[in-house]
């Protein structure tokens, strides 16, 4: 299953969630805001949302900037 | 005298607004923030990378500060007004600088893009702190849409050139009753006074700091031109003139 996630396709063997993906990444989930197919995600409904063949997923954060 | 900056009802009581980019370290940073006593921060969104740890530079920022997320990396309205959206969404708040910048040369901003965004974003409740081209009219526009302040360029973003700008920051100052807040181009301490002493309500410096040899130190000096220019501005600055005016009594002594 191939998956656009921050502009990178990814291949996945197995159904994952978005929250399982956020953990395997070791991504602190209080730190992101997650866009799937263009629309930001409550993370209440990160565990819910699995993800499908061409889905887009941009996860994004803080950095410095001016 | 009570000389506190308010913004949409938020006093602020530095005028001095750093950007957090470029700095050595977020640790670095922080130090920065604190010894300039700066109560406005920039930040940007991006993307994480998923490969690798990544580091929280909010936890880094004093809880006193306002975070202001930029809409940088937006090249038009609808992605300024979709970076907007995210920032607010990722727990960052209201306040939010539009730049839209389609130039990578001079990184200049489109104004027309930014106005666009501005009339959306402030229906949706945004502190907007538009950064454009130093131009009466597209201030007006921005003003009529609901801007809280107006961020008129000096010069473009990292040139630390200073107010090239000055005639046209000078009108915007004289015109629009939002505050100006210069940002981009402020190079040297003497440049932010410069800003403030024109009537400039604050100035926000980024590249100046955070590529100085010692951010932490120049980063209050900043914040102390910042209160000089600001003073000067009150004190009524003199106009320079061509012809000599002696400053002691020239007449009654060995003549």
């Amino acid at each position: 299953m191939k998956v656009r996630i921050n502009g990178e396709d990814l291949d996945f063997s197995s159904l994952v969630s978005i929250a399982e993906f956020i953990i395997q990444r070791k991504i602190r989930p209080e730190t992101v805001v997650v866009e799937h197919n263009g629309v930001i995600l409550d993370r209440d409904k990160w565990e819910s949302t699995m993800l499908k063949e061409n889905d887009a997923l941009e996860v994004l954060s803080f950095f410095g900037g001016g | 005298m009570d000389d506190t900056l308010i913004i949409s009802g938020h006093k602020i009581d530095n005028r001095f607004f750093l950007g957090t980019g470029k700095f050595a370290s977020y640790k670095l940073m922080q130090e920065a923030i604190i010894s300039s006593g700066a109560r406005v921060v920039t930040v940007a969104l991006r993307r994480v990378d998923t490969q690798s740890a990544h580091d929280n530079i909010l936890k880094y920022i004093p809880k006193e500060c306002i975070i202001m997320a930029n809409t940088s990396g937006a090249r038009n309205a609808d992605e300024a007004i979709r970076i907007a959206r995210i920032a607010r969404a990722a727990g960052c708040g209201d306040w939010i600088k539009i730049e839209v910048i389609p130039d990578n040369k001079y990184l200049l901003p489109d104004n027309a893009q930014t106005i666009r965004a501005t009339e959306v974003l402030a229906k949706e409740g945004f502190i907007i702190m538009p950064y454009i081209n130093p131009d009466l009219a597209d201030a007006r526009r921005l003003s009529d849409a609901g801007a809280a302040s107006i961020m008129p360029l000096g010069a473009p973003i990292g040139t630390n050139k200073g107010i090239c700008t000055r005639e046209l920051i000078k009108i915007l100052i004289q015109e629009i009753s939002l505050p100006i807040i210069v940002d981009a181009g402020i190079g040297r301490p003497s440049h932010a006074a410069e800003a403030m002493e024109l009537g400039a309500s604050a100035v926000l410096v980024n590249t100046a700091v955070a590529t100085a040899e010692d951010p932490v130190l120049i980063a209050r000096a900043f914040s102390l031109a910042v209160k000089a220019g600001r003073m000067a501005y009150h004190a009524g600055v003199v106009l320079p003139k061509d012809q000599a005016e002696a400053s002691s009594p020239l007449t009654g002594f060995l003549r």
